[in-house]
């Protein structure tokens, strides 16, 4: 039973593959690209914000800096995006370390307030360095060379490619002593930082490795939206939406983000249809985000666990009891004795010691 | 014998107090060393300019002779020194048994990319985990354990990187007489194996009993040393705790 259970994400993947054969409309091409980009990128936010704890609201800085990349080397020098994407990512992760290395000396809002400020700097700079950006109306890419009947699936089986990637990075990671070291960070920072674990140059590591398949999934989006503008690139929602679909699934674990980019994009599109082209759906993306906040706060997956653990084990089965009755047994002995003075010593100082106790 | 960490003249001011104020202490190689002094008078304070946790005003640290004032405290776990806090400090969400294996002497990059836990890493968690009667609990989040278990967890997983000095702070503090015991006896064993102990702690019976040399700190700096039967008598000690 537990290793059929095991295999589960391969009839999801099997559904994943014929989906754009059964729905052939364009609009659920677009959709299906847009769940799986969301669904890279919120695994690669979780790998600094959930496991780590260091919730960064500026991913969008990679997002849009990956984009302009990608965009430039297509116009420039030809490169193609579907192979470039990757290959600029990995610059991406590298200015992702540079900046890792000063933002993570904060901890707590003041990193998360440092972070808008970086995306609001990479926005200034999109907007005015016009020589390189074009300034404020963006830079148009060459269209894809396929036909225009299906124009958005080879990107949906692209990012596809890249999702799997990225599950699969960020359950290594989980599983590795490098995320060991995450995870122990998320609870007790000076704990961690005690017992060894190097957590400055974790963090930094982190947070590279976090912002890679987000530039990554920047550089596609480009090449998929054919048009990029600073507004639209180094847009602080991205992030935003990167955040709640990772708290909506769960944070800090492997499958969370997926599960929220695949709840929560489909959703805020049924949203949108709803409202028209007002921005009220970002309203009402807020009222999700409390009502996560409000009766979800560990997000879906922990919550299915943790109610599972809860009827699988008895409440009373693993309390100090037990062991305590063990321990005596084992040190039957030595229980006996009440601790005895040594020596005699003024009794004063025990009394007047014994208070912390 | 020889020392195996001593300070020299450490200073830490907090403000317009002094904490720690010109102290120098030795801890001897093999022996188990009590620090005591009233509250507020500069125990942790010490711990924490020993572990790299705050930075001295002035004077240093050694470890073996060598230098450890500036070095940072993720390291020292690497040269053999290592520490649990007044306050049992866990990773409350992570396993039993992981709490077990994060404090694993490691340095280097392709450990990083390694497994989380290496099958002789966990042969030898699960052994100390036994020798403080938690091995049936490994797979259970660290929050979930009593207080006691707590710090008896906290103890165990400082032994995974085999240190050679443990600073204690109040290892007895709000446990039961059968858990005091218990402690005792496994820092007695420890010391056996050649693990040396300093030890703040606030319960005179068990510092009496189980350490060889005693430290008494007044207002940061040290009043008095030597044996605890000589500690025990000593007027200067007395008039600290007491007052005038």
């Amino acid at each position: 039973m537990g290793r059929i259970i095991r295999w589960w994400p391969l009839p999801v993947l099997i559904l994943l593959l014929i989906y754009p054969w059964v729905y052939r409309e364009p609009y659920f091409h677009v959709l299906g690209f847009n769940v799986l980009l969301f669904a890279t990128m919120a695994t690669s936010w979780n790998i600094m914000g959930g496991y780590t704890g260091y919730k960064s609201l500026g991913h969008s800085a990679f997002f849009g800096l990956g984009a302009y990349l990608v965009a430039i080397a297509a116009n420039q020098l030809g490169w193609n995006p579907l192979w470039s994407s990757p290959i600029l990512a990995l610059v991406v992760t590298l200015v992702a370390f540079g900046l890792g290395w000063i933002m993570v000396r904060t901890s707590g809002s003041a990193f998360v307030i440092a972070t808008i400020a970086m995306l609001l700097i990479f926005r200034l700079l999109a907007l005015n360095l016009r020589g390189i950006t074009n300034g404020a109306p963006g830079l148009s890419q060459p269209l894809p060379p396929w036909t225009p009947e299906f124009s958005r699936m080879p990107f949906y089986y692209y990012m596809l490619i890249w999702l799997i990637i990225a599950v699969a990075t960020s359950a290594y990671i989980r599983h590795s002593r490098f995320g060991l070291g995450l995870l122990a960070m998320h609870d007790d920072e000076g704990k961690a930082e005690m017992v060894g674990v190097h957590t400055t140059l974790y963090k930094v590591l982190a947070f590279g490795v976090s912002a890679y398949f987000v530039g990554l999934g920047g550089g596609v989006w480009s090449y998929f939206s054919t048009h990029i503008s600073p507004v639209f690139a180094f847009d602080i929602i991205v992030g935003v939406e990167m955040i709640l679909m990772t708290m909506l699934g769960g944070l800090g674990t492997v499958w969370g983000p997926v599960l929220g980019a695949f709840i929560f994009i489909p959703a805020s599109d049924l949203i949108l249809f709803q409202f028209g082209s007002t921005t009220i759906h970002l309203a009402i993306l807020g009222g999700l985000m409390i009502f996560i906040l409000l009766f979800l706060p560990r997000g879906i997956l922990p919550t299915i666990s943790h109610w599972l653990e809860e009827r699988r084990t008895p409440r009373t089965a693993h309390t100090g009891a037990r062991s305590m009755a063990e321990m005596q047994d084992k040190r039957s002995a030595a229980v006996t004795s009440e601790i005895k003075p040594a020596g005699d010593y003024d009794p004063v100082i025990i009394n007047n010691k014994q208070e912390t106790l | 014998m020889t020392p195996l960490l001593h300070t020299e003249n450490l200073v830490r001011r907090f403000g317009g107090i002094t904490a720690v104020n010109d102290c120098s202490i030795i801890v001897e190689e093999g022996s188990i060393t009590g620090l005591i002094g009233p509250n507020g008078s500069g125990k942790t304070t010490l711990f924490n300019l020993i572990t790299s946790i705050y930075k001295p005003d002035s004077g240093n640290v050694y470890l073996r002779q060598k230098k450890i004032t500036q070095v940072p405290s993720h390291q020292l776990c690497h040269q053999g020194l290592s520490r649990t806090f007044q306050i049992t400090r866990l990773f409350w969400d992570l396993s039993v048994l992981e709490n077990m294996i994060v404090p694993v002497r490691q340095v280097g990059f392709r450990s990083l990319l390694g497994p989380g836990m290496h099958r002789y890493e966990e042969v030898r968690a699960l052994d100390l985990l036994e020798r403080v009667g938690l091995e049936h609990l490994k797979n259970q989040p660290a929050r979930k354990l009593s207080f006691g278990q707590q710090k008896l967890l906290e103890f165990a997983a400082i032994l995974m990187s085999e240190p050679d000095l443990v600073l204690l702070d109040e290892p007895a503090g709000g446990v039961n007489p059968t858990m005091i015991r218990f402690i005792m006896d496994l820092i007695r064993s420890l010391n056996q194996e050649g693990v040396t102990f300093l030890v703040v702690e606030h319960n005179m019976s068990v510092v009496m009993e189980l350490c060889d040399h005693i430290l008494v700190l007044d207002q940061g700096q040290k009043i008095a040393e030597g044996p605890p039967h000589i500690i025990q008598s000593d007027p200067i000690v007395l008039e600290a705790y007491l007052g005038d």
